[in-house]
């Protein structure tokens, strides 16, 4: 459904963040991309989603096909109309439109008013408290309700895939937990996700599939479930040392060390 | 007191007809973050478009109202194609200059096409003001006071209830989130300056109708200024009231203080409202604060 070949991207033609990303997000799966800060996750997600345009960045080589259709450089909104819709990290309501109006917004390519109404009442039934928000200035909702916005608002889209950035970022565990179990509900319902986090723990309990970045490349990849006992990906990502514990922040030269897959 | 009420009811209409055209500054900034200097270029580009083909052509009213319309939006399309397309995203100081860069330039392109001559402009509505009692009302300002609220609550109601209009208001909230929904921000713009060019139309012929036409008329435009600032450059419904304030207090000043003072206090305090507004109320009124969660 959504694959990348050898990308390269390059911001204001000096700097190589992605340095020949290769992925694949088959239909109806949930995959995962994991990475620390700066290891090029976002940058991913903005080659994918046409983003890239406004901090002055392009895809310099490679390409990324959406249902074999090449998107790589087209503009944003071709890429929402050809199926794929990106949630933004920063929880990026449109702040003074009420709860609803960010939905229609989200929806506003739906073909009459009656599919409108069909999409919002789903979304109301997916996600109960935006129904209760829905005249709500989305400025002034929490940061988890903004987040279960955003969800709805690209739900409302009727994407084939929805590219979701950081959706643990900055929220309280109650509420990760709320908005994962959203994500739960719309993966059994057949959904297509491409999972940018940080948060592996909580991306691995729901992906299918993971990717691992670092430095712009992906240095290791497989099934989440298996991805969640490799040792590496346990000490680095999970927290978790071989041995079960979790390590001190003084040991961090050998974590430096172990990270084989840089050497 | 029938003067006094005459005078609030004509300031009120005359700060009706600045709404209008500071519509065309609200409903541009709020797509494309253009504050657009050469507003009141445009209402002289309208007010010559219907001078051109009711006089010129000779064409019948209702001919060539909607052609002025349709060729005045067709000229804000092209400004936006021609000078803002390739702007977008780039920083506001860039947007300033190319704005002032415009208000010179069709400044030029009206001398240069049409010369410097006073030229009549269409009776388009009624000479003959309506007496109420002992109070006179123009008739052109009434009748473009009731075209600016109808413009401004349909305005509104598309800006906040249409899909159409939320779009548009999206690209108003953040150009990057519009896009990544899938909305042309492109085709916002440009359709934001086709609105704009349209209302300084309507705007030119309430303000000229049975007057003079001349390239000085243009300063209609930044009368308008302060009425956009205190209503806050993203409210369209607030224009209502920030015009009817503006117009009235200006009204009052000509007619009441400046006997005292020798005149021009009248011209002035619009502009002595906006820089208080500025001070005390950056956003206006009614204009979008920023909203910052903590």
């Amino acid at each position: 459904m959504l694959e990348l070949n050898n990308v390269e991207v390059t911001y204001s033609d000096v700097i190589l963040a992605l340095k020949g990303v290769s992925m694949r997000v088959q239909k109806g799966q949930c995959v995962a991309l994991l990475g620390g800060n700066g290891a090029g996750k976002s940058t991913t997600l903005k080659a994918i989603s046409g983003t890239l345009r406004s901090e002055d960045g392009t895809v310099s080589a490679g390409s990324i096909l959406l249902e074999g259709k090449p998107i790589q450089n087209v503009e944003a909104s071709e890429v929402v109309r050809a199926g794929l819709v990106h949630v933004m990290e920063g929880r990026r309501v449109l702040r003074h439109l009420t709860s609803e109006q960010n939905l229609i917004v989200g929806g506003h390519m739906a073909p009459d008013a009656a599919e409108l109404r069909r999409r919002l009442d789903h979304v109301y039934t997916l996600i109960p408290r935006l129904a209760d928000l829905r005249h709500r200035t989305s400025g002034f909702m929490s940061g988890g309700e903004q987040q279960l916005l955003l969800i709805g608002r690209a739900v409302m889209a009727a994407p084939g895939i929805i590219a979701i950035d950081e959706p643990s970022l900055g929220l309280a565990p109650m509420m990760i937990r709320d908005v994962y179990e959203v994500l739960r509900q719309l993966k059994a319902e057949g959904t297509t996700f491409f999972l940018v986090e940080q948060n592996s723990a909580a991306a691995l309990s729901i992906a299918d599939h993971a990717y691992v970045m670092e430095n712009g490349r992906i240095v290791l990849d497989g099934p989440a479930d298996k991805l969640a006992q490799n040792e590496d990906v346990k000490e680095f990502y999970l927290g978790v040392s071989a041995s079960g514990e979790r390590k001190s922040y003084r040991d961090i030269k050998h974590y430096r060390r172990r990270k084989r897959w840089l050497g | 007191m029938v003067y006094f009420i005459n005078d609030v009811i004509t300031g009120a209409l005359i700060g009706l007809l600045y709404a209008l055209v500071a519509m065309g500054f609200v409903v541009i900034y709020r797509a494309s973050k253009v504050f657009n200097f050469a507003q009141g270029e445009l209402v002289i580009i309208g007010g010559f478009i219907v001078w051109f083909t009711t006089l010129e052509l000779g064409l019948n009213l209702w001919l060539s109202i909607p052609l002025s319309l349709v060729l005045a939006g067709v000229v804000g399309y092209l400004i936006e194609r021609i000078f803002l397309t390739r702007l977008i995203g780039e920083s506001v100081f860039s947007m300033v200059m190319v704005t002032i860069g415009l208000l010179i330039l069709l400044r030029g392109v009206v001398l240069l096409l049409f010369g410097p001559a006073v030229r009549p402009f269409p009776i388009i509505f009624p000479l003959k003001p309506l007496f109420l009692g002992d109070m006179l009302i123009p008739m052109n300002l009434l009748i473009g006071g009731i075209l600016t609220i109808v413009a401004a609550v349909g305005l509104s109601w598309f800006f906040n209830r249409t899909r159409s209009g939320l779009r548009m208001t999206a690209v108003a909230e953040d150009h990057v989130v519009a896009s990544s929904m899938g909305i042309s921000v492109k085709g916002s713009i440009a359709f934001a300056w086709i609105l704009g060019a349209v209302l300084s139309t309507i705007g030119a012929m309430i303000f000229l109708s049975g007057k003079s036409l001349t390239f000085l008329a243009s300063e209609i435009g930044f009368a308008a200024l302060p009425v956009a600032l205190l209503a806050g450059l993203e409210s369209i419904g607030g224009l209502i009231l920030a015009g009817i304030i503006i117009g009235v207090i200006q009204s009052l000043t000509t007619n009441y203080l400046d006997p005292y003072v020798g005149g021009s206090l009248g011209s002035v305090v619009p502009y002595v409202i906006m820089l208080a507004i500025l001070l005390i109320r950056p956003t206006g009124l009614f204009g979008w604060r920023t909203i910052e969660r903590v």
